[in-house]
């Protein structure tokens, strides 16, 4: 598979809301606003590359030589865990103005499935290096294109008259329902 | 001696959570940045710190 | 709502508090794996063993960890616990640890498991804690078995159960004949617009009993008014 085909799988076609279903709690919590949604999506992107690279490392430096991999789990979720401590550190020392913007989403990425996800997934699918950068930069952003339409969605569905039980998060998963519809049109494309 | 190792990595990775979670508490918050707080409501982590923040804040008004 | 003191049904309960539909808890994996009922039990089985053991070695541990490492503690020891269940799933039920895929794996940011160990068991004792720990399961995996019996049954027409340890089909009932079929239902589609009603479903329980419940309070003010005027 060409890196081209990998990014454009990662992002639109195996869409991680949509056909995975993973990272609806930030998906539905915080897309209510253009702003915040491109400052999560951006928090997103950086730390899903950078601990996915660092748990590729570990495995196929570590853990597959000394025979540990069933270890993945437990190294993977802590090396997130301090890569996103570690982030936020950074952020705080250097950039007071990023902080402001992007440091406020960090605490909610730990618990964000997405991220262990995409570990896990460029092992099982037995990526290489590149390969695994590619698909670290891929998933993430077809989270924030998410993220930015369904901000822009959910601007305009205030407005609008919803039944009551509907309102809130209910009405935000039956246009998740549709986008769905949408976006399965783009299996065809590989 | 795998077992060595496994405990080795494990405590490492442990450590190393552990000291970076110490270390970004003590690091102050830049200035002008103390109060802030997304504005999620929807979400459903309810061990969430900013969460956690809000419902205070929302008990206190 | 839960300041109400008198004690509600498990049936009741269960709607009010219901993790997955109330709360928004553990979405991902309930909208994943529920296209048929087996994924839903073997899920629902899996997410109750971590969520008891986990409740009780933290309801354990809690009084000795120091207040700042809390989280990388419990992230160790639910991501033992969830390690060890899938070593077992994929020793025994083969088929189904290939079928629920990545998602036994993703149990660890399973938000009700930290949630709970968070918000419960680090403050109550062991049998509490197992206690709540089996409920809470318990009601996660009604939750997920009521969304994936709708989804099985417009989507496929069937209602069935395969035994994963023996791989033998213990039922396989034809409801709906399969010219009538809604095969959206099996896709994400479906398992939005399923979760979606349902949500919506728990939310109009919920206006509804406390619409009853202030009818009831105020009737009876009334009543006491008309009784001191008497």
């Amino acid at each position: 598979m060409n890196l081209f085909t990998i990014f454009i799988s990662a992002m639109l076609i195996n869409n991680i809301i949509l056909s995975k279903f993973l990272g609806i709690c930030p998906f539905m919590g915080v897309s209510t606003k253009l702003s915040s949604a491109i400052g999560m999506g951006i928090a997103v992107i950086f730390v899903i590359f950078g601990a996915s690279i660092f748990s590729w490392l570990l495995y196929y430096y570590v853990l597959e030589p000394l025979g540990l991999t069933y270890m993945r789990l437990i190294c993977f979720i802590l090396l997130i865990a301090s890569f996103v401590q570690f982030t936020e550190m950074f952020i705080k020392k250097t950039s007071p103005s990023l902080y402001k913007s992007l440091g406020i989403y960090l605490p909610l990425i730990t618990t964000n499935c997405a991220v262990l996800y995409v570990a896990l997934d460029n092992i099982t699918q037995g990526y290489n290096f590149v390969e695994t950068m590619v698909n670290s930069v891929g998933v993430p952003a077809g989270f924030m294109l998410m993220l930015v339409i369904f901000a822009t969605i959910r601007e305009r569905l205030d407005g609008a008259d919803v039944p009551r039980p509907f309102q809130g998060n209910p009405i935000a998963f039956i246009v998740a329902a549709i986008m769905a519809i949408a976006f399965s049109a783009f299996a065809g494309l590989v | 001696m795998q077992a060595v190792y496994a405990i080795l990595i494990a405590g490492v990775l442990v450590g190393m959570t552990v000291l970076l979670t110490v270390l970004n508490k003590k690091t102050p918050v830049p200035e002008g940045c103390e109060n802030l707080g997304p504005d999620c409501h929807a979400c459903g982590i309810v061990n969430c710190a900013m969460r956690q923040n809000q419902t205070e804040g929302n008990k206190n008004d | 709502m839960s300041t109400k003191k008198e004690k509600k049904s498990f049936g009741s309960e269960l709607i009010y508090n219901n993790p997955v539909f109330g709360l928004y808890l553990g979405i991902c994996s309930a909208l994943a794996i529920t296209t048929s009922i087996n994924n839903a039990i073997g899920m629902g089985v899996a997410v109750i063993v971590v969520l008891t053991m986990s409740n009780i070695v933290i309801s354990l541990i809690a009084p000795i960890t120091p207040d700042e490492i809390h989280i990388p503690v419990y992230i160790v020891i639910i991501a033992s616990l969830v390690t060890i269940v899938g070593m077992l799933m994929q020793a025994f039920t083969p088929q189904l640890y290939s079928a629920l895929g990545a998602f036994i794996d993703l149990i660890v940011v399973n938000c009700i498991i930290l949630g709970r160990a968070e918000a419960y068991a680090q403050s109550h004792n062991v049998a509490e804690s197992a206690k709540d720990g089996l409920m809470m399961g318990l009601s996660y995996t009604l939750s997920i078995l009521a969304m994936s019996f709708i989804r099985e049954l417009l989507g496929k027409g069937t209602i069935s159960f395969t035994n994963p340890l023996t791989n033998t089909e213990v039922f396989n009932l034809q409801i709906i004949p399969e010219k009538f079929v809604i095969p959206l239902f099996t896709t994400q589609t479906g398992a939005f617009i399923t979760f979606a009603v349902l949500a919506a479903f728990v939310t109009w329980f919920k206006y509804t009993n406390d619409e009853k419940a202030e009818k009831i309070k105020a009737e009876a003010l009334q009543k006491e008014k008309e009784a001191q005027h008497a």
